[in-house]
């Protein structure tokens, strides 16, 4: 099945398992061993997803791999970080430096060992609690990128958060992706959020590898313990040539409260977001918020899925897009509500504005429910700024084009307005603001 | 008192009411299906050549699908070699007068309550029914003729009117479209054909009936309305089966055309049966709908009310094709047992100014599953459409799944869709203040589920949504949550 | 100030303003009463500016210029302020960050300074006094999820803040209670200067017991079919619409 991509890459993917499974200087713990090759062979066998895969319908990913890419190359030995700017650069913060997905401890601002641990994922893959993170099984047949991490990865990075401490600063993960060529990169990350601990972590993005395209292939297994509280929030912008496929799992404890916020703006020409949050207990709180501005050629698609496992449980969904250009985005969120988990409350909803008559929207909101005493709703809208309201502020004496972007500000601030970190909030509002003045005038 | 649960026990566990099988010789041909069976119904028919060509072309691309697979329940295994593709009661196949009909087959009709012979009842009803596979009597068939009304079987109208059946069987749904709609067209046995003149408004209901009664048999009607130019039709389905442990496959087709400032009302209440408690036997339904509004300012409007079968799988769709053009779906599906339902609808906006409203309202209960499936799709020329969609699930009991999956995509910034889903149970406390007015508490199931439905329900003809009223009921006795 | 003379409109191709002329001076209030349907509410929108009526006939002069040819911005701007009859709910779009907007726009439009954020919230607090706007509302997104009284009394508190020379209310009074009326007609009383104009469309006599009019015009079929003092208003309570158009139907 992987006849579907340049012969190149494929025989990359192959030769890069042989020598991660035979590497002999390795530390290669029994049980990687095993899920990687299931992994493998799934991938082998499956390849990259097609759109007769019913989770890919609306997104042909063959455009963004068919390249002759090497895998995880290091090229970037030159690399100065201090030199390169990224969206999200004067935020305060642990600056954590990951360059093609390797952490690089000589750059980062690492936190004191009190407040959390950082280290390469490589390091400690012994832990029993990243071997219980590994082996969790995993949907391949809806992710098959997914597959294709578990069986390539030797990079990432591990952070965890020791129990009730609260990390006094955000995390900023720096997503540098750079080098030369093609390249593909693969990642994957842990984050251990401990009982009653508290963080917030952001991630940012920078691309340079001399106008060659590459791609990340990124996955993020997240367990946020009892009381815990975790922020999660993605600022996902960069250039053209980078495009990628995040794939986010979040495993939730009873009484614990995760927040995902994934901004998309201007910029990459391919991101698709998974994120897939697991309620493992009662009393838990998810809510995620997403914003998508596309423009030109952009591919945007985010698919989630809430699981609900058990009673009295709250998750809380609202995307919302603005399309411009002949971009195109996907909104696909699913939201399982077990038997047992009565008294749960689930709410999803996507609304999207299309500024251009080639921009394509596809949306699908799904519920699927099991339980009889719950709250679940969805809602879906797609259309223009509303007449009547442009009306009322030109009748207060707003310009045409202000009452526009005052409209669609409030259309988009609906979503930033989520955030607790207000930095962040004010860094973005302006973003959106002058993103869409752009659009409009 | 009762406890809740003991009542929704009881209400889950009510046996089918039309569950009997008629006694009557009949007229089967073997189980298999082969080039030669498709002869065979073809000769039977007297059809011309064309139609036989016509069906075997169904039946190569049949032979070429593979199942679908994206339903979320394990699709049966159907042996369509297990199947017998023609069964017609053995008296006669057509009759010239009521007179004429089999007695027993008149009281099976009665039993189902449709009198056939009682038309006072069914006052400004025009009826043809469908038993197994041949029409069996088809009413008030010269007083529609005098406005030029064409109402009768398709195997009349094959005989009669070969030019129309010609110029629009299988427009809407091609040959090819999916597995069973394939099939349909490879050995459709029967179903009405309906042809409404310009500018006429058909005066009154025009109403079908199916019934499946031999064993071993699939039902295969194909249905085809056509209204001209500024005409006007509402038509009824009704539908039953007697009570079997074997599965029984009903794979319809229909199709409807609308020309310019043409309206169709399509109206089905759907009561095969649903098989027994534990989901032995009972009716796959899986049906193939599709409307067309070809012309400026037409309108199709499906409204259906599904209570039988094991498995139903159906999507009545519009294609709105002319400017201004409406296209309308309401559904009330309820699930009890173990049935399956996985019914929605497909709109596809075309033309500018197109407009479409679904109302969808699922009732699960028992340890069933019912799904809402539709997709919305907005075409690039499709400027200023507009898209209302509802859909609304009632559980009863947390032993059942109630599921949506809305596909919704859109190619034109004119264009605005709204999508609204709830999932909600009926509440004790609803139940408490109905008890407290002396309501007995099933009578208030049924109030207030007739009331969850009411907005597709006043959709259907007064005769009709009576009848749907106490199916709604009758389904759900015992069910009380 | 303004001269409306013959103006014809239509709105989907249906004609809705047939002849009407109409002349408002500085200090004057205007009521417009009318049946259902009479047109009264098209003039406001059509003076107001909103784009699906078209002007088929006639001129509108507003302080010596065109006003048809104006953008709605630029109305409101030169000091024509609309109190909408069903004013628009804007979620995310807080109150008084859209008041400052409109504000700064139309005081830059005039060549006035903008005010300063403290003379801005002073301004704002008086004026809230002034037409009793509970300051909670002040702070929640435009409109949203206001009472129907309370969204008619932001219209006011709107008026009060960007001070207009001509201000149309658009049915004003329809759904208030009678407390919340004379709020609404005592703020209007309040900002009444003899510079400024009103113009007061209403369907019923009530609230001209609270707003004095200096001439009161009959609509029907899109044009005025009577003028007159206060007096006419008593008059349509009194007899009820169909009098007039009985009175017209045999003229």
């Amino acid at each position: 099945m992987l006849a579907q991509i340049d012969v190149d890459f494929r025989t990359q993917i192959i030769n890069d398992y042989q020598g991660v499974s035979e590497c002999k200087i390795c530390d290669k713990p029994e049980y990687l061993a095993r899920i990687r090759e299931v992994a493998f062979n799934f991938f082998q066998k499956n390849g990259f997803p097609t759109q007769k895969n019913e989770e890919w319908k609306y997104t042909p990913v063959k455009p963004y791999i068919n390249e002759p890419f090497d895998i995880d190359k290091d090229k970037s030995q030159t690399f100065d970080p201090s030199q390169a700017n990224y969206f999200g650069q004067h935020l305060p913060g642990y600056k954590i430096v990951l360059i093609n997905g390797k952490l690089s401890v000589e750059h980062s601002q690492i936190p004191d060992a009190a407040l959390c641990t950082i280290q390469p994922v490589m390091d400690v893959l012994r832990k029993p609690e990243v071997q219980e993170r590994l082996t969790k099984s995993r949907n391949y047949r809806n992710n098959p990128f997914l597959a294709m991490n578990t069986a390539l990865f030797t990079r990432g990075v591990f952070i965890h958060i020791p129990k009730n401490t609260q990390v006094d600063k955000p995390i900023h993960l720096i997503h540098y992706e750079v080098g030369e060529g093609k390249q593909f990169n693969i990642s994957k990350n842990i984050i251990i959020s401990e009982s009653g601990s508290e963080a917030e972590i952001i991630e940012s993005y920078y691309h340079d590898y001399n106008d060659a395209v590459s791609f990340r292939n990124s996955s993020t297994e997240i367990l946020v313990e009892p009381n815990a509280v975790l922020d999660h929030i993605k600022l996902q912008k960069s250039d053209h040539n980078l495009r990628m496929v995040e794939h986010t799992e979040v495993e939730q404890k009873e009484d614990s409260l995760y927040n995902n916020y994934t901004f998309t703006l201007p910029g990459m020409r391919f991101v698709r977001n998974n994120l897939n949050i697991e309620l493992d207990g009662s009393n838990i709180e998810s809510h995620m918020y997403g914003l998508y501005l596309t423009n030109e050629d952009q591919l945007v698609d985010n698919h989630t899925l809430v699981n609900h496992k058990e009673p009295n449980c709250e998750s809380n969904q609202l995307y919302k897009g603005i399309l411009t250009d002949k971009s195109r985005a996907v909104f696909n969120g699913k939201v399982y509500v077990h038997s047992i988990a009565q008294k749960t409350n689930a709410f999803q909803q996507n609304n999207n504005i299309l500024f251009s008559d080639n921009a394509t929207i596809y949306t699908k909101p799904q519920l699927e429910i099991f339980a009889d005493d719950v709250k679940c709703s969805h809602g879906s809208t797609i259309g223009q700024l509303d007449d009547e309201a442009l009306f009322y502020l030109r009748a207060r004496g707003l310009s045409k084009t202000d009452a526009q972007s005052l409209l669609v500000n409030a259309f988009a601030f609906d979503v930033t307005e989520k955030l607790r970190d207000e930095e962040i909030k004010a860094m973005l509002n302006e973003e959106i603001d002058q993103v869409m003045s752009g659009v409009i005038s | 008192m009762r406890t809740e649960n003991e009542i929704i026990e009881d209400f889950t566990t009510r046996e089918y009411e039309y569950g009997f099988v008629t006694d009557i010789d009949m007229d089967i041909l073997p189980p298999g299906l082969n080039e030669e069976v498709i002869q065979f119904i073809s000769a039977k028919k007297n059809e011309p050549d064309w139609l036989l060509e016509w069906r075997m072309k169904g039946y190569q691309a049949f032979l070429k699908s593979k199942m679908p697979e994206w339903q979320n329940f394990k699709a049966p295994d159907v042996d369509f070699q297990d199947i017998s593709y023609y069964a017609a009661p053995k008296n006669q196949p057509k009759y010239e007068s009521l007179d004429d009909v089999d007695p027993e087959l008149l009281r099976t009709y009665d039993r189902l309550g449709i009198p056939l012979e009682e038309q006072k009842l069914l006052a400004g009803v025009a009826v043809d029914a469908v038993f197994d596979s041949v029409s069996i009597a088809t009413t008030y068939k010269e007083e529609l003729a005098k406005l030029g009304i064409i109402f009768c079987s398709m195997s009349e109208a094959v005989q009669n009117h070969p030019d129309l059946v010609r110029k629009y069987l299988g427009t809407v749904v091609p040959h090819s479209d999916n597995i069973y709609a394939s099939l349909n067209t490879a050995v459709f046995s029967d179903g009405s054909f309906v042809y409404i003149p310009e500018g006429v408004r058909c005066p009154m209901e025009l109403s079908t009936y199916f019934r499946i009664n031999a064993q071993n048999t699939g039902q295969f009607e194909r249905t085809l309305i056509i209204a001209e130019k500024d005409s006007y039709v509402s038509y009824l389905e009704g539908c039953t089966a007697p009570q079997r442990d074997e599965n029984q496959l009903h794979a319809a087709v229909v199709e409807l055309i609308a020309m310019e400032g043409a309206e169709i009302k399509y109206s089905t209440v759907q009561n095969w049966f649903p098989g027994d408690e534990d989901g032995k036997g009972g009716i796959y339904n899986f049906v193939t709908k599709r409307g067309i509004c070809k012309g400026d300012r037409s309108k199709i409007s499906w409204t259906q009310v599904e209570t039988g079968s094991s498995i139903t799988w159906k999507y009545p769709s519009v294609i709105l094709k002319g400017d201004d053009s409406v296209g309308e779906f309401y559904s009330v599906a309820v699930t009890k047992g173990k049935q399956i339902a996985d019914t929605g609808t497909k709109i596809n906006h075309i033309g500018k100014n197109t407009k479409s409203r679904i109302i969808s309202k699922g009732i699960s209960a028992g340890q069933s599953n019912n799904s809402y499936r539709g997709l919305v799709q907005i075409g690039k020329g499709a400027h200023k459409a507009r898209n209302f969609t509802q859909c609304d699930s009632l559980l009863i009991g947390n032993k059942c799944g109630a599921h949506t999956f809305p596909y919704i995509e859109s190619r034109n910034q004119t264009a605005m869709l709204e999508h609204e889903a709830t999932t909600s149970k009926i509440g004790e406390d609803q139940i408490f203040y109905l008890n407290q007015r002396g309501i007995d508490p099933e009578k208030a199931v049924a109030l207030i589920v007739n009331g969850y439905a009411k907005e597709v329900l006043s959709k259907l003809p007064m005769e009709f949504a009576v009848e749907a009223k106490k199916l709604l009921a009758l389904t759900l006795e015992g069910s009380v949550g | 100030m303004l001269q409306i003379k013959n103006l014809h409109a239509t709105i989907d191709g249906n004609q809705i303003i047939n002849g009407l002329n109409l002349e408002v001076k500085p200090g004057e209030i205007h009521a417009i009463m009318g049946p259902n349907g009479s047109g009264k509410s098209s003039l406001a929108s059509v003076l107001a500016g909103r784009e699906e009526f078209e002007v088929t006939d006639g001129t509108v002069t507003y302080k010596g210029m065109d006003l048809l040819d104006m953008d709605p911005e630029i109305r409101a701007r030169e000091g024509v302020f609309l109190a909408f009859q069903y004013p628009v709910e804007i979620p995310g779009v807080s109150n008084i960050s859209f008041l400052k907007t409109a504000l700064d726009e139309i005081r830059e439009h005039r060549k006035q300074e903008p005010l300063s954020a403290r003379d801005f919230l002073n301004r704002t607090r008086e004026m809230q006094k002034l037409v009793q706007f509970d300051s909670a509302l002040t702070n929640r997104s435009l409109n949203e999820g206001f009472s129907g009284g309370e969204k008619k009394r932001n219209e006011i508190f709107q008026m009060a803040m960007l001070d207009p020379s001509l201000a149309i209310l658009d049915e004003t009074d329809s759904g208030l209670d009678i407390d919340a009326l004379r709020i609404v007609a005592d703020g209007v009383n309040k900002l009444h200067t003899p510079e400024k104009a009103f113009i007061i469309i209403t369907h019923y006599q009530r609230l001209l017991e609270y707003i004095v009019p200096d001439f009161v015009h009959v609509l029907s079929g899109g044009k005025i079919v009577r003028s007159g003092d206060k007096s006419l208003a008593l008059e349509l309570e009194e007899k009820g619409y169909d009098w007039l158009r009985e009175e017209i139907a045999t003229s």
